[in-house]
This record gives C-alpha cells, structure tokens and sequence, in this order.
C-alpha cells in the first residue's frame, strides 16, 4: 500500500508541475519573502558592501542588477521589498554600523510617506532573529525552487480555488482583488515583473483593476512632516559614517501619476525630502530620455524597460555621487526606444 | 522546529535513519535526546536551558522525595517542583499580563499605576513541558508511580520530540517504562504512523492554514463589523481551524512517535461529535482534561464533598485551564463559560434523572453542544473583549449595516469542510481510526491516502506555527 500511495503522489505531483509550467511558472524563480530578504540583509554583517537599494516594489522590479554591475562595477544589495515603506529600512541601515556605504531610496511618494513600515514589515523584526529552524528550512527550500517551479505561494492549492470566485457576493472584496503573481525573483533578489504578465491580457488588466490606479486620501501634513524629520536623522546618521543616500522616483502609469500628484504633489513630497534631507536624487520627471516607459501594470517596467531605466537613473546619479563612477567601458546609454524585449 | 517545515523532513529522516541502525538501545536513547534538544533549540537556542532546568529540578525533587522520611519533607520537596516550574511558567508566561491587569485594577482602589513593558519572549511549549515533568513529581509524591531509575530515560521522557512543545502531555507511566527495552518500528507501525503523519500534516496544512485560517483572520483581524453571516461563518472555520491545527498536531505527533516504535495516547476523539461538555472533554485535548482532572480538579475536591463545592471545583478547574491557554482575560472567560456549561450540565442531569433521549434528541444536543462551543470559541480566538462583543453582536444580528466581509468561495469552502469535519465526527463517535481503517477497503484507503499527501504538497504551505505552540 504504501508504494502504491508513494506512486500515486509522485505521479499527481509530475502532473501539477506540468501544469504549473504550462501556466508560465518555472523552475529557478525564486519567490521573494521577508527571509529572502534577511538572507541578503546578513551580508553587511559579513561583507563591505558598497551599496545598497531599500524601498517599494518599483525601485526593486525596475533595477536590472547585471546592469547596474556593468555601468558600475558596483552591484548593489537589493534590500527593497514589495509592499513597504522605504523609510522604516533606511533608518535600519542608519542603525547598523556596519553599514557605510551608499543607499539607494526606491519611493513611491505615496508609499514612502506613511507611518506604518507596511506588508512585510516582519523582515525588520527577522533582522533582529531568526531561529534557525526558520533559516534551515528557508535554505532547503532555495534548493528545491531551483527545480521545481510549483513551489510559487500565489499558485497554492487554497490560493487557486480562492481566485475562482471573482467577487458573486455582492459588496465584497474578496481573494480576487489580492495582488497575484507580479514578479520572478532570481538569485540575489533580482527581480522583474513576471514574463506572462507582460503577455496576458486578462492578467494585466487584473494587476491594473488590483491598484485601482493608486486612489487614495491625501497624505497627512503630520505625516510629511515625521517622514522629513526622520529622513534627515536617518540621512545624517549614514553620513556621519562616511556613507551617503540616494533617492530614485520611478515611473508609474500617467492615470495612476494623476492620483499619485493628488495625495501628494511633488513639492510637498519629493521636492520637500530632497531638501530636508539635504540629499540629491533621480526623479523619471527629470530623465527627458525614458519617458514613455512600458508599464504592462500600470505600476512596475516591464523587464526589458527596467534596463533602461536603471541604465538611466545609474548615469544620473554618477552625475550626483562621487561614490557611483560610469566604468570606461560601460555600455552605451539606453532610451526609450531600446525597450525591447531580449535586447 | 514545526512539523509542517522542509527542515523537518530532513531532521527526522536522519532520526529516523539513526533510529534504524544496529546500535545499543542505550547509545539510539541518547541520540533521541540529542535531537529532541534540537528539535527544541531550532526555535531559539538559548531557551534549551529552561527545558534543563525543568528537567533537572524534577529529577532531584523527585529523588529526594522518595528518600524523605517525613511527610512533612515530602510535600517541601513536592512543593519545590511546583514552585520551580511554576515559577518560570508565570514569568514567561503571565509576568507581563500580571503588572498590566494590576495597573487595570489599580484606578478602583485609588492608584495611578503605569505598566512597565518587559517585552518578554515566551518560550515555546513551557505550558506543556512544565505540566509534563509537574507530574512526574507529583506523580511519585502521590504514589501514583515509582521514580525512573535513570536520568536518560526521565529526560527522555520530558524532552521527546514527538510531544515537546504541543502536547500529547505525556505521563511518565505512559512514556518511561516504553524506554526501558529496545523499540524499532515494526513494517505495520512504519506505515501506520506515516499515514497518521500525512492525516495531521493534511488537517494543518491544507485545512486549517490553506483554507480556514484566512476566512478566520478575515473577520476576526479587522477592526470593521461584521454581520451574521460572516460572524458565523469566521467563526465556524475557527472551530475548524483550531481543531484541524491542535488535532492535526497530535496526529502528526503520534504519527512520528509510531515510525520510532513509540505509542502516544489519543489526545482527540471526534469531539465535534459530543453530546454534552463532559462528553466534549472526555473527546477535546484529553491529556491536558485528563491533567486538569487529577492535578487539579480532585485535589480541590472533585465531587467528594457536596454538590456546591463539586460546582466550585469545576469552574475553579476551568477558569485556570482557560488561564493556561493563554495570558488574557478572554481566554479566561473562555473557561469560565466552559466551566457554566459543565455546571448547567451537571444540574440539568440531576433535575431529569430519568429521562432518556431518543435519537433525535441526542442529535439535537448534539448540534447544541457544537453550538455553545462555537460561541466560547469566540472568546478565545477574538484578541480583545471589544472584538468578541462585536462579533457576538455580529452573529445576533445587530451590527447595523456592516458591509459583507467574505467571499462566496471562503463562505462555499468554510461550509463544506466543516460539514464534512461534523459528518466524520458523527461517523467516528463509537469508532476508533484503526477500527474504521480495518474496515474499510485497501483501495479506498490508498486513494485517499495519497490524495491527502498530494494536497498537502499542492498546498505546501508557509510553515505557520501551530496554533497550541503560543499555549
């Protein structure tokens, strides 16, 4: 029987991994969590790192790692997690000694000026500890995601029989309008937007519908004020140690812009951080080049253009920061027009 | 480290492996302690040494009580062990909640009192290994059993990994005399207790964590209304949940202690199928009600002396099992209801004396016990006496016009598998697992075997804790 029973699971598991190859999962993709996250925030304990990326979902699906490494030589921690406040992780960078490098603040304003750390704020308190139980089974997991691409949490049992009702209860708002799979993460947390979702209709218009085009209440005047005050002692702190910060606005859809603006106008948010924190930045508003982006969307590149877009912001901040310096034999500027898929 | 986790795996297919080779019983003991104290610093290394310090101060306490010669040395020695344990239970476990329940209390008797916060880390599973080794002393002080005569096979006993941190809360005459000889897994009870392991890893992984957990966390998380329908639904999957994770736990556990050729009482038996609440304990975490009946219950006076005190020594034994699940006030009201219920109970039976019920009157009281016990879930699964009011209201139908919380598919899903949790305990009520799988065809078994083991890989899961393990 119990051969049998081992038949049978084996068969029905090769089965499901048909599937979920068929669905455009594969193997390698690592998934991204708060212990990923830890795993890569360990190496400034044991490594001098010379920068490093925090903030929101964009920053972390719009940077092209390998290319950052080719304009540089640099290839910096990616540190930004999906769903987060990037303001909570400076101040963790600004807290650690160790850390003297460079950090690269991801904000999307709305995201970025807010009290709370957001979603995975969890990877700030497993920063602290970690049991090992937790470390050992987040590593033999790496292993087996290397091979199996099944192992993807969106594509759950549970999580497929939830997306099945698309909202019958009249006034609910249900598992349906949770965000899906959006991203691919691969070793180091390079991560971009998931290759079906550029391609699936039905998909990008229920990424689109899940964002609703970031509408909003207006940010607190409390709330921007705590946010400017917290960021220059973070900024201060990094500096004192002969580090410096960065900040990087990446593009959103021109609907989702328009929302954006209205809870919170540049020069209220961006404008008013950069000179509060006496610090210098990249914002897409001010890269004539890679306007006009690919946002399948509405909210993150699409891999091709987070090349660009990285290739954009990197030359721009050379240009601010001595600690980023374009290598001589860096590859050309990109523009709009290189965003296209496999280039 | 849980047992729904990869790291488990490996663990105990090495265990397991160890467990198998030719080696002298004495050195496979040791490697079972060894990796029990694994098992348990995985969690947080450092708290291995609480689980020492429980286990030796017993081990001493107990020994001197054996060679006391007057009572009087007997109970000092009795009285150690319970303070010992006691002691690092209420620090770990009630310290914070003593001084904030000062400070609530402090206003009506004129005293402005700020609570200090300890942020204090509890140990995993101190309610269980504490109860654990308190019975061994109190075992041998009672004279209800002789003491081990060796330190690794007591230590064993409190360390086990298969009921370390979650219960079975193990006995030491049911678990040290197994020690005593050579155990290896016959053919029959490696198969046996991998099924059992699938079956538990099936209730947690895909039934509490994959599907009812979010309904649960859907209404009882959030600080907006919720009307009757969602009010019911939530907590319908929380009577599923809770029994799916702490049921799934012991089966798992049970499971894992047969692969090593270790028996381990039942700790449930189908007690969504109760017919009344000392029937619904004789059936729910038998080894803590079981704990609580002798340790606590009788020793306060059981029904010995008179109907008022029996009624006292009930809702005494109830409103401190609440207490023991947890550091909050609601979880108290939880035992206290259950305490009123066993009370109401017992006088119910005294007035009809005589009265026998028909089938359908059981199967009415039935649905009635499961009812009452959705309603003191309530207590125990909302954070706050404000949230458990507001989904009391929620399922009478007075919270105003709150807006619909879930979806059709989680109310279609919560049904179902709760239905189906009613009807197998229905079918289960005089029946055990083995005797039912002993029946039942082998194909049918093999099928729904690996359609269980095939979902619990399809769901895989997050590696969530169990819901007992915060106990």
């Amino acid at each position: 029987m119990s051969l049998a029973v081992t038949i049978l699971v084996l068969l029905a598991t090769a089965a499901w991994e048909w599937q979920m190859r068929q669905l455009g999962l594969t193997p390698g993709d690592l998934g991204d969590n708060p212990y990923a996250w830890v795993e890569e925030r360990r190496r400034i304990d044991t490594e001098p790192v010379s920068a490093a990326i925090v903030g929101d979902s964009r920053i972390l699906f719009d940077t092209d790692l390998d290319h950052f490494q080719r304009l540089t030589g640099i290839r910096p921690l990616q540190l930004a997690l999906p769903g987060t406040n990037g303001r909570p992780f400076l101040e963790n960078l600004a807290d650690d000694p160790n850390f003297k490098g460079l950090v690269i603040v991801g904000m999307t304003d709305v995201s970025y000026f807010r009290e709370k750390a957001g979603w995975m704020k969890i990877a700030l308190e497993l920063a602290k500890f970690e049991s090992p139980a937790k470390r050992g089974s987040f590593l033999i997991g790496r292993q087996l995601e290397m091979h199996l691409a099944f192992l993807e949490q969106e594509y759950r049992l549970s999580a497929l029989v939830a997306r099945l009702d698309p909202d019958w209860r009249t006034g609910v708002e249900g598992p349906y309008d949770d965000t899906w799979k959006l991203s691919t993460t691969l070793d180091g947390r390079q991560t971009y937007m998931w290759p079906r979702l550029e391609h699936d209709e039905r998909l990008r218009a229920h990424g689109r519908a899940v964002w609703q085009a970031f509408k909003g209440p207006v940010v607190k005047p409390e709330v921007i004020a705590m946010t400017l005050k917290r960021t220059r002692a973070a900024v201060d702190k990094i500096r004192a140690r002969s580090g410096d910060v960065l900040f990087v606005r990446p593009p959103s859809a021109p609907d989702f812009r328009v929302n954006e603006d209205k809870r919170l106008p540049r020069a209220k948010g961006w404008d008013a951080l950069l000179a509060a924190a006496r610090a210098r930045g990249a914002h897409i508003d001010d890269m004539p080049t890679v306007q006009g982006l690919s946002l399948p969307e509405g909210s993150h590149l699409s891999k091709a253009c987070a090349t660009v877009f990285t290739d954009a912001y990197v030359r721009r901040l050379a240009e601010l920061s001595p600690r980023l310096t374009i290598r001589p034999d860096a590859p050309p500027p990109l523009a709009t027009k290189d965003c296209v898929p496999g280039r | 480290m849980v047992f729904n986790s990869l790291i488990f795996i490996v663990f105990f297919a090495i265990v397991l492996g160890l467990h198998s080779l030719p080696l002298p019983w004495k050195l496979k003991k040791t490697n079972l302690l060894i990796a029990s104290y694994i098992f348990y610093a995985a969690w947080n290394p450092p708290f291995v040494i609480l689980l020492w310090v429980s286990t030796v101060v017993d081990w001493f306490a107990a020994r001197a009580l054996v060679n006391a010669e007057g009572q009087w040395q007997r109970r000092a020695w009795m009285l150690v062990s319970v303070i010992a344990n006691l002691g690092m239970l209420g620090y770990f476990k009630y310290g914070q909640f003593l001084v904030d329940s000062f400070a609530a209390a402090a206003p009506l008797i004129g005293l402005h009192y700020v609570p200090p916060r300890y942020d204090i880390v509890l140990p995993v599973g101190i309610s269980f290994y504490t109860f654990a080794t308190m019975s061994y002393t109190l075992d041998i002080y009672l004279r209800r059993a002789k003491p081990a005569t060796n330190f690794l096979d007591y230590a064993l006993f409190v360390t086990f990994f298969p009921h370390l941190v979650a219960g079975p809360i193990m006995r030491p005459t049911e678990l040290v005399p197994q020690f005593a000889t050579p155990r290896r897994a016959s053919a029959d009870q490696l198969r046996f207790g991998l099924a059992l392991m699938t079956l538990g890893l099936f209730q947690k992984v895909v039934l509490a964590d994959g599907f009812l957990g979010p309904v649960v966390e859907t209404v009882y998380d959030s600080d907006k209304p919720s009307g009757w329908i969602d009010s019911w639904i939530a907590t319908f999957a929380f009577s599923g949940q809770i029994f799916c994770d702490f049921a799934g736990y012991s089966t798992t556990a049970i499971g894992v202690a047969l692969c090593l050729g270790f028996a381990m009482p039942d700790n449930f038996r189908f007690p969504y199928a109760s017919v009344g609440f000392s029937d619904f304990w004789r059936r729910w975490h038998i080894s803590l009600s079981s704990w609580l009946r002798d340790y606590l219950y009788i020793p306060l006076g059981g029904s010995r002396h008179g109907e008022l005190r029996t009624y006292a020594s009930l809702m005494g034994t109830m409103l401190i099992g609440g207490l023991w699940h947890g550091a909050n006030w609601t979880f108290v009201v939880w035992g206290g209801l259950h305490g009123a219920y066993l009370c109401g109970e017992r006088l119910l039976r005294k007035l009809f004396k005589g009265f026998q019920a028909g089938p359908i009157a059981i199967a009415g009281f039935a649905l009635l016990t499961f009812l009452l016990v959705n309603i003191a879930w309530v207590f125990f699964r909302a954070k706050t006496f404000g949230k458990a009011w507001s989904v009391l209201a929620g399922m009478i139908g007075a919270s105003g016009d709150a807006a619909p919380r879930l979806a059709a598919i989680s109310i279609g899903t919560t049904v179902a598998i709760v239905a189906a949790i009613l009807a197998a305990h229905w079918a289960m009520r005089h029946r055990t697992l083995e005797a039912a799988i002993g029946r039942t065809h082998p194909a049918l078994i093999t099928a729904l075997w690996a359609a269980m083991g095939f979902a619990v890989i399809a769901e895989h899961g997050t590696g969530n804790a169990f819901i007992y393990f915060a106990f």
